[in-house]
């Protein structure tokens, strides 16, 4: 019975030797990659940079003017630093791969600048907020083409003045991207001088339970929570104010610009405040175009805040290889010298350190289980009013 | 009285060198060829080949010569083994993913004798293998490229370890079976949690490690002699390549001398090792610092292979990995180990379609070893009392 | 600090030292009926939380509105199946492994955690992310100063203490219970008396995956939110806390479960900066517990046969 069974196993191995030789290799292509956070918390936004990367190759490979076919690779990073450093060495180890649009999450971001220096490999930041990213070290691999969170925690802080809101009590998670956060938006406030930070609260960026820190902010009494983190637990936390009874405004950053959020909490999600930098995708000079051809294309997720950005930064690493060539120094010589190319997301110029400059900053604040434009919410015109404004 | 001693026979009346020696070649060839496919059709037609060859010579009974040559000839193979993982090296000498592949096989493999070392001889239960080798990375992380010369970061990386692992003795001496698992799982919660709180050591965002430099040669360039360019992984490579083999050589050693029999005795009766006088205590400690050093001191260069540490690489589950493979190989065989480690690390990386799967299937794969192959893959041989002596 | 405000953290306290004294409760049945340390019992609380939350998608689909019936069938359900699941585990997985030695059956209930944690997160649609629990308790709350009295936090402790002392008369007033305890303090007698051993060993498996059920979907109902890997934590804490009160006692299991949230509560009242180190404080007691009592507080009366 067992020689049978051997014998079959055998006749099997050498009928998928025929075939994997019958499928002789496809023509050359050009391998690009793409890093996001495709699994955990944040997963909406990663499959949405993927997508919206995926869109930028498929139109691409179905110009006829183009000189290569190209193949996109995308890995997951899992918005966790070590798994990030894991997934950008296996790419950039790869002497196939010539370039890559990387990174949703700061803290990831963050983690594989020095790997992506160490290889020699030219990558363009999607998503990740962080100044540090290309600000830190000046490798001429590393680019990026939507903001940093400078500006928007300045417009934040802006806001919660103009409002006339006191006290503010800050919980932010430790990775750097919270701590960034913590930094600028305390600046910001205290520029402005008119409210005052009356305690700050370092979460884990999986932490379960708040009703420790919640309890504290309760003593406290503040009129803001402003949250420095992600999605998950701005979720969390959102929830666990509700449970205590703490009647304050929840005001976000970027990091909660998502239909997660919405979904997450419901009708409790109203009233929540955040900020973006850049314009909603449909207001882009590209936009529009950007979403018909998304739409067109049936993907199981919506581009989400980011897909616009990282449709931009595949575009660019695309045009770069077809100008210099499949060779990843000639691109960081090409990428070293960007000045206002076209793109959806309008004008792109790279300063010496790779950062594009984003201008606009969108104030959103949460209307009936949407996020709506500040400007254009009936919070501004004052039909609707935030917990305790005056 | 006359006792007649029995006649020492030499090692060559005993098994032939030849089956372990084509066995070691076709293992050669068998890695070479796994870790050169791209495709995914070729890795699982290779995967199922290998399951074929094996059932084969299983059926042929051609194991049992293989094992038997290895257990005589144990020196001369172990040296093949060698040359031969220069081989696979040197054939990959510019591909820097494969290099890197192989040399984290080499180093989990070191890390898990040192908890062979634990678990394998002494058995002590020790669930936080994977915050050992935290602790070695984390003093890369801090030390490496300072004052310190980076071949001393590594002992210290060790010492380190066994330093944090006498915090754990009283606990570890002082509980038997269950309760003693708990004291080491407790341990490897508490030590993920207390790196990432703690902004000291970087936090939840980790550190970067700087590479190895030994006297001015930096093991984080590419060595380009003449016409030939080696990846700079190559040079972590012969790094832990050295470690292993000296790892190797000191447990093959520790288990035959008369440490290794008062371990064995220690694991398999506490009660009647300690009525023959052992010093149940003072073994328990010796096993479980050295098991720790040794740990310590894979972590350490592992931490300066990858160049990043962070809390998340160390925890509960990367620890039950590592038991996961103590297991798979077979509970106190060395060879075992080194078998289950390649399976273990780079099956998953090159069979992408199982890549997210594979905790689900590692765990699988260790409850039906459990249930019906206990003793693991490659089961630890009889030991033998008498150098001629045939089970 | 005002009355309110600790008020506040009793009540906190209280809430977790309640799901943990639930999950700890069942690590000491198996462990009094079959010398077994069951690892894979945090995760079955994991599964039986996520059953719930599959049975309410069900629910809600069929159009049944009312709250109150969907919470009891949403329990009901969860706990019959966990019920069943502990049967499965202890019929292929531990009994055969009697016979090996203890490691063995500690390494298999490990891997079986992680296959069940792993199955979740890979095959329910979506595992890897967090997951909204539906809300099924009344909302109302009373604001007394600093304290918050909510309607849905009294409920659950009230239900919690039902299921414990209902455990307790289970195991202390009825035949079920008398042939458990027998079977505890010796498997050969109590064979000799004419108790089925098999069935007492699934049944004491069922009840205890029941209580694990229970108590994820109190979890899921107190932080409106399951994910894959609640299991895991509250599992490692309630294995903690049976120890710290001693394994085979149900008593100590419920002193266990409380003190180790006491000690998480201090912890985080002492360590404004970061709660976090809550847990670090918390472990470290364990450890430092399991130094000084090796068979835990209450301690165990073991006899080896050397």
């Amino acid at each position: 019975m067992i020689r049978i069974r051997d014998f079959a196993v055998t006749g099997l191995a050498a009928a998928i030797l025929a075939f994997a030789a019958a499928t002789a290799d496809a023509k050359d292509k050009v391998k690009v990659g793409f890093i996001g956070p495709l699994t955990g918390g944040v997963s909406a936004n990663g499959l949405g940079g993927r997508n919206s990367a995926d869109l930028a190759v498929r139109l691409r490979d179905a110009d006829p003017k183009a000189k290569y076919q190209y193949e996109m690779i995308a890995l997951d990073d899992e918005c966790k630093p070590n798994v990030a450093v894991q997934v950008a060495t296996k790419m950039a180890s790869d002497q196939e791969m010539i370039a890559a649009a990387t990174h949703y999450c700061s803290a990831t971001a963050i983690a594989t600048v020095d790997v992506y220096h160490k290889f020699g490999f030219p990558v363009i930041v999607w998503g990740a907020v962080l100044p540090d990213i290309t600000y830190r070290n000046k490798y001429p691999e590393i680019h990026r083409v939507n903001g940093t969170m400078i500006n928007q925690n300045d417009a934040n802080a802006a806001l919660i003045s103009k409002l006339g809101f006191k006290t503010v009590a800050v919980i932010h998670d430790t990775t750097d991207y919270g701590k960034g956060h913590n930094k600028y938006f305390s600046e910001a406030l205290a520029r402005i001088g008119t409210a005052k930070i009356v305690g700050t609260f370092g979460v884990t960026s999986d932490q379960q339970d708040f009703t420790a820190e919640l309890t504290q902010i309760k003593a406290l009494n503040p009129d803001v929570i402003y949250f420095g983190g992600l999605t998950p637990i701005g979720v969390r936390i959102r929830q666990q104010m509700d449970k205590l009874g703490i009647n304050a405004v929840f005001d976000g950053t970027s990091g909660i610009v998502s239909d997660a959020y919405i979904q997450g909490l419901g009708p409790l999600a109203e009233g929540t405040l955040a900020f973006r930098e850049g314009a909603p995708t449909e207001k882009l000079p590209g936009g529009k175009s950007f979403l018909a051809n998304y739409n067109e294309q049936k993907y199981d997720n919506p581009p989400e805040a980011y897909g616009a950005f990282a449709y931009a930064a595949m575009n660019m690493i695309l045009d770069s290889i077809e100008k210099v060539g499949p060779d990843r120094k000639k691109v960081i010589a090409d990428l070293g010298d960007v000045k206002d190319r076209d793109s959806i997301i309008g004008k792109i110029t790279f300063d010496d350190h790779g950062q594009n400059t984003v201008a606009v900053i969108t104030n959103y604040v949460v209307q009936d289980g949407k996020f709506v434009e500040w400007d254009d919410s009936e919070y501004a015109s004052g039909k609707r009013e935030l917990p305790r404004q005056k | 009285m006359n006792a007649s001693k029995p006649k020492a026979e030499t090692a060559k009346d005993g098994a032939p060198l030849w089956p372990g020696l084509t066995a070691l070649a076709i293992a050669t060839l068998y890695l070479i060829a796994l870790l050169a496919a791209e495709r995914q059709t070729s890795i699982i037609f290779l995967l199922i080949l290998a399951i074929a060859a094996v059932a084969t010579a299983a059926w042929f009974r051609l194991l049992a010569g293989v094992s038997r040559s290895f257990g005589d000839h144990e020196d001369a193979l172990g040296r093949c083994a060698i040359v031969a993982a220069l081989a696979v090296a040197a054939f990959f000498h510019s591909e820097p993913f494969a290099l890197l592949l192989f040399t984290t096989v080499l180093v989990y493999s070191l890390a898990t004798l040192g908890l062979n070392i634990q678990f394998g001889y002494a058995g002590i239960l020790n669930f936080a293998g994977a915050s050992f080798f935290g602790i070695g990375a984390y003093t890369s992380a801090v030390l490496a490229g300072g004052v310190v010369p980076d071949l001393f970061v590594l002992t210290i990386g060790g010492l380190l370890a066994a330093l944090a692992g006498s915090l754990l003795l009283l606990p570890v001496l002082r509980t038997r079976g269950h309760y003693a698992a708990v004291v080491t799982i407790a341990f490897a919660l508490l030590f993920r949690t207390f790196l990432e709180v703690n902004d000291v050591l970087g936090g939840p965002q980790g550190m970067p490690v700087k590479g190895m430099r030994i006297l001015n040669w930096s093991f984080n360039d590419n060595i380009d002699a003449g016409p030939i360019s080696l990846s700079f992984y190559m040079n972590y490579f012969i790094a832990s390549l050295i470690l292993l083999v000296a790892a190797f050589i000191l447990v093959r050693r520790l288990e035959r001398s008369w440490i290794g029999l008062n371990l064995d005795a220690l694991r398999l009766d506490e009660t009647a090792a300690s009525c023959f006088g052992l010093d149940v205590a003072r073994w328990k400690i010796t096993a479980f610092l050295i098991g720790n050093v040794v740990i310590g001191i894979a972590g350490a260069l592992f931490g300066m292979v990858g160049g990043f540490v962070a809390p998340n690489n160390y925890t509960f589950a990367d620890s039950l990995i590592l038991v996961s493979i103590l297991l798979l190989g077979g509970i106190g065989n060395p060879w075992g180990i080194v078998v289950a480690t390649v399976i273990v690390v780079i099956v998953p990386e090159k069979l992408q379609v199982i890549q997210e799967y594979r905790f689900l299937l590692y765990a699988m794969m260790v409850i039906a070893v459990l249930l019906f192959r206990p003793e693991g893959l490659l089961p630890r041989p009889v030991r033998r009392y008498f150098p001629a002596w045939r089970p | 600090m005002d009355a309110g405000l600790f008020a506040q953290y009793v009540m906190n306290g209280l809430m977790l030292g309640m799901m943990y004294a639930l999950v700890a409760v069942g690590f000491t049945l198996f462990f009094g009926v079959l010398d077994v340390i069951q690892f894979s019992h945090g995760d079955v609380l994991t599964v039986g939380a996520f059953t719930a939350l599959a049975a309410y998608a069900g629910l809600v689909t069929f159009g049944i509105q009312s709250q109150w019936l969907n919470l009891i069938i949403l329990l009901v359900l969860a706990v019959l199946t966990m019920a069943a699941l502990g049967m499965a585990v202890a019929r292929y997985l531990v009994m055969p492994l009697r016979g090996a030695p203890a490691l063995n059956t500690l390494l298999i209930t490990l891997m079986l955690g992680t296959v069940l944690r792993e199955s979740v997160r890979l095959f329910y649609p979506q595992g890897a992310n967090p997951k909204h629990f539906p809300v099924l308790l009344p909302q109302s709350s009373i604001n007394l100063g600093h304290f918050n009295l909510r309607l849905d936090n009294a409920v659950m402790l009230a239900a919690g203490a039902t299921a414990i002392v209902g455990l307790q008369l289970l195991l202390n007033r009825t035949k079920l219970g008398l042939a458990i305890r027998a079977v505890a303090q010796d498997e050969e007698t109590a064979r000799t008396m004419g108790i089925n051993f098999t069935a007492i060993v699934l049944l004491t498996f069922a009840i205890g995956s029941g209580l694990a059920a229970f108590a994820g979907i109190m979890n899921g109902l107190y932080y409106n939110e399951i994910n894959f890997d609640i299991g895991l934590y509250l599992g490692v804490i309630g294995f903690a806390a049976a120890i710290i009160g001693g394994l085979g006692s149900i008593y100590g299991a419920i002193l266990g479960g409380f003190l180790f949230a006491g000690l998480q509560t201090v912890g985080s009242v002492l360590l404004p900066f970061a709660s976090a180190y809550k847990d670090v404080f918390a472990f470290a007691v364990v450890i430092a517990i399991m130094a000084w009592r090796p068979t835990g507080l209450i301690r165990e009366k073991i006899s080896e046969r050397v």
